[in-house]
């Protein structure tokens, strides 16, 4: 019975393992269930008159042009049903997306796109971002290729902040909250089991939250037409369980302090840094 | 008015034919004014169809190549692969990288911009708006004419960017900036998107030029006693149409003048400031906002998708109409609902955009705009359904292809449902559940519509009847090959398949859905070759095409009262509207027509037109 597959459209969606990414795919089971209802409805209608009142040469049209109450029947009711539809998406809707509704964050990530990858900044040892390009606007003039978040290489908190290409690693069970932008056109962040979709904008930043219940290893990618590269911009991340995702920021960390030890941030150019000293 | 003359029977029409519609052509005028520079409309239709077919059939090829890379990827295109030229292909014959998204935004902008609206406003427009008012020509020929001629410069020129540096623009069809400020380029650099910018910009004056023109025409030269409520579908369709055309594309017009200095001389109304690019900008002067193009884009691009289906509605119900010899349904309540769908394509431009930065905020209003435009579409379709209704339909592909975009504009519509529930549109925004909704709406609606009106009026165009069996041949093989190509593509977009990719192979998550990707390339190439059909019978039938009689489908509209291919001018009788356009099978006549140019009284009783001897003043009923 594996062709029946075709008609369940449900079954091709890849592997949910984000906690509002259940809700989402119920969401769209009910539109579907809906759909395939007034499909059958409206398909059953016109094939059952095609066959009822096909050609037949001894047989004459009707001449009726309409009734006002078949017509509100028929104005009333879609308008309850998809006016129910609305409603009831508009509830997840806020729940997923609003601003104000995005949670407080276990781990906060910067992420940034760029033609064509994507990059990620974590705090580091001390919890805390150093003045970079989202928590200050002015530091924008600091991007650079090599220095994308736009660090500034003279706020110390910055120091431990670090950067990783092409992937990220999340702990399981903890809301993560990243903040999205990019270098020079659009891209969108898509992680499809994740069930998170946003695009990015150079000089905006997105929030973008989820929060997984199912460790693994999965793949990002770009949806936004960004470029001829726009289809490679592939990556991955993993999601951790937490003792193993401190594991690795441990590991992070001491590279980050070992790096610094001789010279100071080497993801800042200092020169580019130091001309924009007030 | 007592002076006009009735006739009943057929053959009378057919023999006045020929004679009338040559006391108007005008002689006098040289070839190039009437085959080339002409002022008449049914001229300029049969240029907007034939320039439209040309690049319906090259938008159709870019279709197929980008469809043999993602089913392919990487491998050489079959039989002309070495003859494609090398810019295009890598010298295997695969499809390059950077044309596989020239591809992309070609075929997307070629079929909008150059395909469907200049077939549906274009050609309907001018066709049927005069003739179906029962006048001579547009209230404004002469802007008529340029309004057509400003399509193949624009077509030359958004094709030319093949000998430009860097090809056809690549930004998509939709060419959001920063990526179609193409900030790589020094300034004054003409690129594939800079000529894609002016191409648009004159199609858009195009619209606007013939909408004032159908506005104008439809307001002042209605046939004597003909009322607005009297005018068929076809003709309230393309009004709306007209409407829409001449409060949208202005915008368009605006924001591609915008893009085109962000592009050309490097200004910043949608580039944000820092941007890392090879080059940086010549004016560092602003903070642009990329997001505020999607908004101007969309306030057009939106009310656009509806200029590319609103005419088909109405042709589509004349059509139904006619083959069912019944009347439409419920005809005022379809001119709301086309009044309604037209007011509220204003207001939902944001749903193109829920995932794209805007304040979530205003996705809860779009969402619900959104959703509340599935209520005239219902109305719309069960009117359709309620117009079959003991009716005597008659299968011809006029009719076929008219069921056809009822039947996929049911799918179309519902599938917009998903992406109008803007929760679920996270998921399946830009992903190929998208591609397959607007081509259900737009092939399976529009063009499936437009094949519709080219079978039902092909005979006053050419005076020539087409080929009723090629016909269906090309029915049944598009309708087939069309959802074996579009209903796939549901489901490859369920499976996560992001649009505009060059190659599905490399991602783990799309491994399920690779046997669907080359299903759906082998039915579109079959897609594509039925076409031929068409093809064939519209040249065909131009030559060697059965005699069309003057009102071939015994229908009611103006139209038919021409001669079967009128000349400049024409009519050949005074025309005077005595009743609606759908009045079939009237209880009390023989024939089971009755013509809007036909005297004779009737009344109407429980929303059923009776013929009496005379209309009393003191009628309960009153008159129809």
């Amino acid at each position: 019975m594996d062709f029946l597959k075709v008609f369940d459209m449900l079954a091709w969606f890849p592997e949910n393992i984000s906690t509002f990414g259940g809700e989402l795919d119920a969401l769209f089971a009910i539109i579907y269930y809906v759909s395939v209802g007034i499909f059958f409805l409206t398909f059953g209608i016109l094939g059952y008159f095609l066959v009822k009142y096909r050609y037949r040469p001894d047989r004459r049209g009707y001449n009726y042009h309409g009734n006002n109450i078949v017509e509100l029947t028929w104005t009333i009711l879609p308008t309850i049903l998809f006016g129910a539809i609305g409603l009831y998406s508009d509830e997840i809707w806020e729940r997923t997306k609003y601003s104000k509704r995005v949670p407080k964050p276990d781990v906060e990530i910067l992420v940034m796109g760029k033609t064509f990858a994507w990059m990620f900044l974590y705090a580091g040892a001390d919890g805390k971002f150093g003045r970079n390009a989202h928590n200050d606007r002015s530091a924008r003039a600091l991007i650079s290729l090599d220095n994308p978040f736009g660090i500034d290489s003279n706020d110390v908190n910055g120091d431990d902040d670090f950067f990783v290409e092409n992937q990220f690693k999340v702990p399981v069970n903890a809301n993560i909250v990243m903040r999205g932008s990019s270098v020079d056109v659009l891209h969108s962040f898509f992680l499809p089991n994740m069930r998170v979709k946003q695009d990015v904008v150079p000089g905006t930043w997105m929030n973008i939250w989820f929060n997984s219940f199912k460790p693994g290893h999965y793949e990002i990618a770009c949806a936004e037409l960004c470029g001829t590269g726009h289809g490679g911009m592939r990556g991955q991340y993993d999601v951790l369980s937490k003792s193993e995702f401190d594991k690795w920021s441990d590991s992070k960390n001491a590279e980050m302090l070992a790096a610094q030890t001789p010279a100071p941030t080497p993801s800042a150019d200092p020169a580019e840094a130091d001309s924009t000293k007030k | 008015m007592s002076t006009a003359v009735t006739h009943s029977s057929e053959a009378e029409h057919a023999e006045h034919a020929h004679d009338h519609g040559h006391d108007h052509a005008h002689h006098d005028l040289p070839w190039y004014r009437k085959y080339v520079f002409s002022t008449d409309h049914k001229v300029i239709a049969k240029q907007f169809m034939l320039a439209s077919m040309l690049f319906l059939f090259v938008g159709g090829a870019f279709a197929l190549f980008l469809r043999w890379q993602l089913a392919y990827p990487g491998q050489p295109v079959p039989v002309i692969g070495t003859l494609l030229p090398s810019q295009w292909v890598d010298n295997t014959g695969a499809i390059a990288q950077d044309f596989y998204y020239q591809l992309v935004t070609m075929h997307g902008s070629i079929m909008i911009f150059l395909v469907i609206i200049p077939l549906a406003v274009g050609m309907f427009g001018n066709f049927c708006i005069p003739l179906m008012l029962g006048t001579d020509d547009m209230a404004l020929p002469r802007l008529n004419m340029w309004s057509f001629w400003l399509v193949p410069p624009a077509g030359v020129i958004i094709m030319s960017a093949f000998y430009v540096d860097g090809g056809y623009a690549a930004a998509g069809w939709t060419s959001y900036p920063p990526l179609s400020g193409v900030i790589n380029n020094p300034t004054f650099t003409v690129s594939g998107q800079t000529l894609w910018l002016i191409a648009v910009f004159l199609i858009g004056f195009s619209s606007i030029m013939g909408a004032v023109n159908y506005v104008t025409t439809v307001l002042n030269k209605r046939a004597k006693g003909m009322k607005l409520f009297d005018m068929p579908l076809t003709i309230w369709g393309l009004f709306i149409t007209a409407i829409i055309i001449t409060l949208g594309t202005p915008v368009l017009a605006a924001a591609v003048a915008m893009l085109f200095m962000d592009n050309f001389f490097h200004t910043s109304f949608f580039l944000p400031d820092n941007l890392i690019a090879h080059t940086r900008h010549g004016i560092e002067a602003g903070a642009g906002q990329p997001v505020l193009w999607q908004h101007l884009f969309w306030f057009y691009s939106h009310p656009a998708v509806y200029i590319m289906i609103l005419p088909l509605m109405g042709i589509v119900s004349d059509v139904m109409a006619t083959f069912s010899r019944k009347p439409v349904y419920g005809y005022k309540a379809m001119v709301f609902a086309l009044a309604g769908i037209a007011f509220l394509g204003f207001i939902v431009w944001g749903h193109h955009m829920f995932q794209s930065g805007m304040n979530p905020l205003l996705g809860t209003t779009f969402m619900l705009s959104t959703i509340v435009i599935a209520v005239p579409s219902s109305i719309k379709v069960f009117n359709w359904l309620g117009t079959l209704w003991r009716g005597n339909i008659k299968f011809t592909s006029a009719m076929l292809n008219a069921l056809a975009f009822v039947s996929m504009f049911i799918i179309g519509g519902l599938s917009g449902v998903f992406m109008a529930s803007a929760p679920v549109d996270i998921y399946i925004h830009d992903t190929y559940f998208i591609v397959a909704h607007i081509h259900y709406v737009l092939f399976g609606g529009s063009l499936f519509g437009i094949f519709a009106g080219i079978y039902y009026w092909y005979p006053k165009m050419y005076g020539k009847m087409l080929n009723e069996s090629l016909g269906r041949k090309h029915f049944y093989w598009s309708f087939a090959a069309f959802n074996a190509t579009f209903f796939p593509m549901h489901i490859i977009g369920l499976g996560g398949h992001m649009r505009r990719i060059h190659d599905p192979s490399i991602y783990e998550f799309l491994k399920p859905i690779e046997g669907w990707n080359k299903f759906v390339t082998i039915a579109a190439i079959i897609l594509g070759f039925s076409q031929l059909f068409l093809v064939i019978n519209i040249l065909w039938s131009m030559k060697y095409g059965r005699k069309a009689p003057r009102n071939p489908w015994r229908a009611n509209t103006l139209e038919w009262a021409a001669p079967p291919h009128p000349g400049h001018g024409n009519f050949d009788r005074d025309i005077v509207v005595y009743r609606g356009p759908y009045e079939f099978s009237v209880e009390g006549r023989e024939l089971d027509y009755w013509p809007q140019w036909e005297p004779g009284p009737s009344i109407s009783v429980h929303h059923h037109t009776v013929v009496v001897e005379t209309v009393q003043e003191s009628n309960p009923f009153g008159t129809h």
